[in-house]
């Protein structure tokens, strides 16, 4: 048991604004479903340790806000990452949208971690090159690698249209630097 | 489900590969193992984790092996990606494994970092539960057309006793081996003891030429050793100077460790705007985007410019190259043959208008200016310090015009004194790593093949299309593919192996043996294929011997900086698969060979020791340790870890010594010690260009790697990850050609020539398919593709006439031509990028 002592205690504290808030807005999001926490643990901050069950339904952006080859950002599944939503302008695997040219995918480059912000090349529907190691993704073929070091294509958020609404319902890959989508995603991105 | 409710299913059905959203994390307690990757010379260096099935460590530091907590921050060499996982064998029982670059590396992969090929290392390990279910388990023989699954008794008594009938009745020269060069120390020396030492045939080969000997015959005439540079080198430069690889591509983590991470100015030649060209160009180096074919003129061009300009290094020159009575004297013909003092070479340079800036123009299509500019660049122009300058070279070179070219690379490193210096080196960059530790000598003398009276290595294709093989033994390698006019080595082996009687009829091994040596009296031949996939060649094996590989045994091998590092067993090797050094030492012994009792890898370590001595690969004094101190080599290697220890080694005390860069002291390869300058003639290589050179709609078709594969595919076809971005072969066009042609990217194309020069010297035809990649990467006349794409042969349209490279018999891997006709379309445009692979 010495290799698990952030189980050995209760925790002193309810959760936190942050994960209330996190809680919230993922329930919130799902309208129908509500996303389901388990606690596993308790953190150095006598904060409980929340691992989501399952993907939540959570609203990202409108598609009358999307203007074509400008990135929108937002996070998901947990309130930590850094992922973008685009319209490319060309139909994509698994693009959403009248013209199913709307796909979403996280910033950080699955070579290294190296946040991708600003690298969005619309001529080529391209995200990339990685400042670091220079490894581009193609945006309209689920993020893989055109030339580069990642070994997995940049993780996709799967999308769903409602409406003018657009919804994250799940991700497809593994963030980098997570174990575990679900259970550690909370990456915090530094440019 | 409606169609924008996207996800996972949606994914597969789009066909690619379904990403994973977690993977396992190893307990505090999983077995850590060091070892390098498999694949490019760089090898980096990785951590293996292994733990049984029924455990998992958790996302804080002390809850798993890596100490680290999750999420793992950016660049810190420490994240698990799914493909890094797997489930492998570990004594017969189900582990995990996860196997990830060591990001506490201070070398080679310094932090951690990776290439796309090595991050994936772990989906080669044999796990039926993926594609790799086809790995090779059991020894099989040929039956009435059919292989069946047969004993390793019964397999190394047909081998053993159809080697002797042919040895004893046919002579050695009829007996030959072909095989990987790299696969390991322990492989290579016992492969070697027996071809070599024992049996004595000139008959062998390595896997990416028909003959053994140098591939850089011009540049080692220099006096310089091929592999003398380490990668700090790379980063001290002031000035690189890049000839015929993407480094970016191939050799990915020398480039942006030590190559890119350092500033160095690039001067980058290539005939392709590739990735490192682009980025080049941006970072105020240049791109010398020279017409195929012509390296010998452009090198000869900008030497000539240095001497006239008199920006050559002179004291270097005035002290350590020869005079031309010292070459006259040099125990080596092609020295003497070839051997240019400083005046010699200036002479040679001034006899021919082709080496002006305005007539290398002419022949390269690289601007005057720019050959100018590169002279400048590489000796300051005159300025006091001379700029630090790195030249590294590799097959894009030396597979065009083998001798001349490697011989032009070579006077300019050595007029610039680049060489045995921090930062000032001139060196191969690989194209694999270095695993051919040879036990004994090649016997040259029985070699029937000479050039003007001299000995030199037996063309083993051509003897095999003239019939004269009886039995090949091919380790490790795709014959089929990886020669030249592939479809002459495919219909030699159909003629002479599958369709001269008898064919065996019948398991019983007596029976078998009977059949095998009738046929070989009949004028046919027996193919035996080792390997751990069937391939092409597998089609005409009559045995089929399924070896152990990279990861289920211990072996050792140097990468291109000579580094030596021991590459542990992770785990257990598929069914009966065993390691091919164990294979060849049962056969020895089965032809009444002593000497092949080894009880393990490491017992051929030590051994190969001693003859290591007074290579660059001399690890002698760390086998000298071991024996001393009562220890293992392999043991002592571990210890050493993926850090590993530069050859040659020597004893310093009870310490062990590496050595960074050869040449510290000046003295080179040479009877007189000091390097050569060597005539790089470039009328020879201008009437091979001539006679090679495509006429009409004919397009060059020439070859490489891009960085998600590595040689055929063996691994990489059965990695669902990387074979997603190149599910068939493809072939490169300008927008120009393809336009004029009716081409568009994801077409299918035939690339087809009736003019193939085969290995005695006729023409014939040949042809591949491919998908079409419009890009202008490539320019007008020259289309380019993946060099060894299975059933897919970029050397079907390559010559095979090694008589118009004579001095050294290598194939020119890079001059292909054909036609390119569009035969369909495909649905690749769907399912594969067919974006820009050169954006910086």
């Amino acid at each position: 048991m010495l290799n698990e002592p952030r189980r050995e205690h209760i925790c002193l504290s309810p959760p936190s604004e942050r994960s209330r808030r996190e809680f919230l807005i993922a329930a919130g999001a799902t309208g129908a479903g509500v996303a389901a926490f388990l606690i596993v643990g308790c953190g150095d901050d006598g904060e409980p340790d929340l691992v989501m069950l399952g993907y939540p339904r959570q609203r990202i952006a409108a598609l009358s806000e999307l203007r074509q080859g400008e990135p929108v950002d937002f996070a998901y599944p947990a309130g930590g990452e850094q992922n973008f939503v685009v319209k490319l302008g060309e139909a994509a695997q698994i693009g959403v949208g009248p013209e199913e040219d709307i796909v979403a995918f996280s910033y950080l480059c699955t070579h290294m971690g190296c946040p991708l912000i600003g690298q969005y090349k619309d001529e080529h529907k391209i995200m990339g090159p990685c400042p670091c190691h220079f490894t581009t993704f193609d945006l309209r073929h689920n993020g893989m690698v055109v030339l580069g070091q990642a070994t997995q294509n940049l993780p996709q958020i799967a999308l769903l249209v409602e409406g003018d609404d657009i919804y994250a319902t799940g991700v497809i890959g593994l963030f980098y630097g997570a174990g575990s989508n679900l259970r550690d995603a909370r990456v915090e991105v530094r440019s | 489900m409606s169609k924008r409710d996207t996800g996972r299913s949606e994914v597969l059905a789009a066909g690619i590969a379904e990403p994973a959203d977690q993977v396992p994390l190893p307990p505090p307690d999983a077995k850590v193992s060091t070892i390098a990757c498999e694949y490019c010379p760089v090898a980096c260096g990785y951590k293996v984790y292994t733990w049984p099935l029924e455990k998992e460590g958790g996302p804080a530091a002390d809850e798993n092996a890596l100490g680290v907590d999750f999420p793992v921050q950016q660049l810190t060499g420490k994240w698990v990606s799914p493909n890094m996982h797997n489930v492998v064998q570990v004594d017969g029982r189900p582990h995990h494994v996860i196997i990830i670059p060591d990001g506490d590396a201070t070398v080679v992969n310094v932090g951690g970092t990776h290439s796309v090929r090595g991050g994936a290392i772990a989906q080669k390990l044999y796990n039926p539960q993926t594609p790799t279910v086809d790995r090779l388990q059991v020894p099989l023989l040929r039956v009435r057309g059919t292989l069946q699954p047969i004993s390793w008794d019964a397999a190394t008594d047909i081998v053993a006793e159809v080697s002797k009938h042919v040895i004893e009745n046919h002579g050695e020269l009829a007996w030959g081996i072909k095989r990987y060069s790299y696969q390991f120390y322990e492989n290579i020396y016992a492969i070697t003891k027996l071809g070599y030492e024992k049996v004595g045939s000139p008959n062998h080969a390595p896997h990416h030429a028909p003959a053994e000997g140098d591939d850089v015959p011009g540049f080692s005439d220099t006096g310089i050793d091929a592999f003398s540079a380490a990668f700090e080198d790379d980063k001290e430069a002031d000035v690189l100077f890049i000839s015929g690889s993407d480094p970016y591509e191939t050799k990915t983590v020398r480039f942006t460790t030590w190559m890119a991470a350092g500033g160095a100015k690039i001067i980058y030649v290539d005939p392709r705007k590739t990735f490192t060209a682009a980025f080049a160009e941006q970072r105020g180096g240049l791109h010398l985007q020279l017409k195929l074919g012509t390296d010998t003129a452009l090198y000869n061009a900008i030497v000539r410019h240095i001497i006239e300009q008199g920006w050559e290094d002179k004291d270097f020159i005035e002290e350590h190259t020869s005079s031309a009575d010292e070459i006259a004297q040099d125990g080596k013909w092609r020295r003497r043959m070839f051997g240019l003092s400083f005046e010699g070479l200036r002479a040679y340079l001034q006899s021919d208008d082709a080496f002006t800036l305005e007539g290398a123009e002419q022949i390269t299509g690289v601007p005057a200016d720019k050959i100018r500019q590169a002279a400048e660049m590489l000796t300051g122009g005159g300025a006091a310090e001379r700029p630090k300058t790195v030249i590294l070279f590799e097959k894009g070179l030396y597979w065009s015009h083998n001798y001349e070219n490697t011989a032009a690379i070579g006077n300019l490193g050595v007029v610039l004194g680049s060489v045995g210096r921090p930062g000032r080196a001139i060196s191969r960059m690989g194209g694999h790593q270095r695993g051919g530790q040879s036990a004994g000598k090649y016997p040259i003398d029985k070699s029937p093949h000479e050039f003007q009276g001299n000995k030199i290595e037996m063309d083993t294709d051509r003897w095999t299309v003239e019939g004269k093989t009886r039995f090949m033994w091919v380790i490790g390698l795709n014959w089929v593919g990886a020669a030249a006019c592939s479809q002459q080595i495919i219909d030699t082996l159909r003629r002479l192996v599958l369709e001269t009687e008898p064919q065996v009829t019948s398991e019983d091994t007596a029976t078998a043996i009977a059949q095998l040596k009738e046929r070989i009296d009949n004028g046919g031949m027996v193919l035996v294929h080792q390997e751990i996939y069937e391939n092409e060649t597998t089609e005409f094996a009559d045995l089929v011997l399924p070896a152990a590989t990279w990861g289920e045994e211990n072996f050792a091998r140097n990468n291109a900086e000579r580094r030596l590092r021991l590459y542990e067993r992770i785990a257990d090797p598929p069914g009966e698969a065993r390691p091919d050094w164990q294979i060849v030492a049962e056969v020895a012994r089965k032809m009444g060979f002593d000497g092949f009792d080894w009880a393990d890898s490491n017992e051929i370590f030590e051994e190969a020791g001693a003859a290591s001595k007074g290579s660059r690969r001399d690890f002698s004094a760390l086998v000298e340790k071991v024996q001393a101190e009562g220890r293992r080599g392999h043991d002592l290697l571990r210890e050493f870890g993926t850090t590993g220890i530069q050859t040659p080694i020597r004893g310093d005390g009870g310490d062990l010594v590496g050595t960074p860069r050869l040449h510290e002291d000046l003295t080179f390869k040479t009877a007189s010690g000091k390097a050569n300058f060597v005539k790089a003639d470039w009328a020879a290589v201008k009437a091979r260009n001539d006679l090679l050179a495509p006429v009409g709609d004919e397009l060059w078709v020439t070859n490489g790697r891009v960085n998600h594969l590595w040689n055929n595919l063996f691994d990489f076809t059965r990695r669902p990850y990387a074979i997603q971005r190149w599910p068939m072969n493809f072939l490169e066009i300008n927008p120009e050609d393809a336009s004029a042609r009716d081409i568009e990217s994801g077409d299918l194309l035939r690339i087809e020539s009736d003019r193939v020069r085969n290995q005695v010297g006729e023409e014939i035809q040949g042809s591949f398919e491919a998908v079409a990649y419009v890009s202008d990467i490539v320019p007008p006349g020259v289309t380019w593709t993946y060099f060894h794409y299975p059933k897919s042969h970029a050397n079907a349209v390559v010559s095979a006439d090694t008589s118009l490279q004579p001095i050294s018999l290598r194939y020119n891997f890079k001059l292909g031509r054909g036609r390119v006709v569009k035969i369909g379309t495909t649905d690749l445009r769907e399912r594969m990028p067919f974006a820009p692979r050169n954006l910086v």
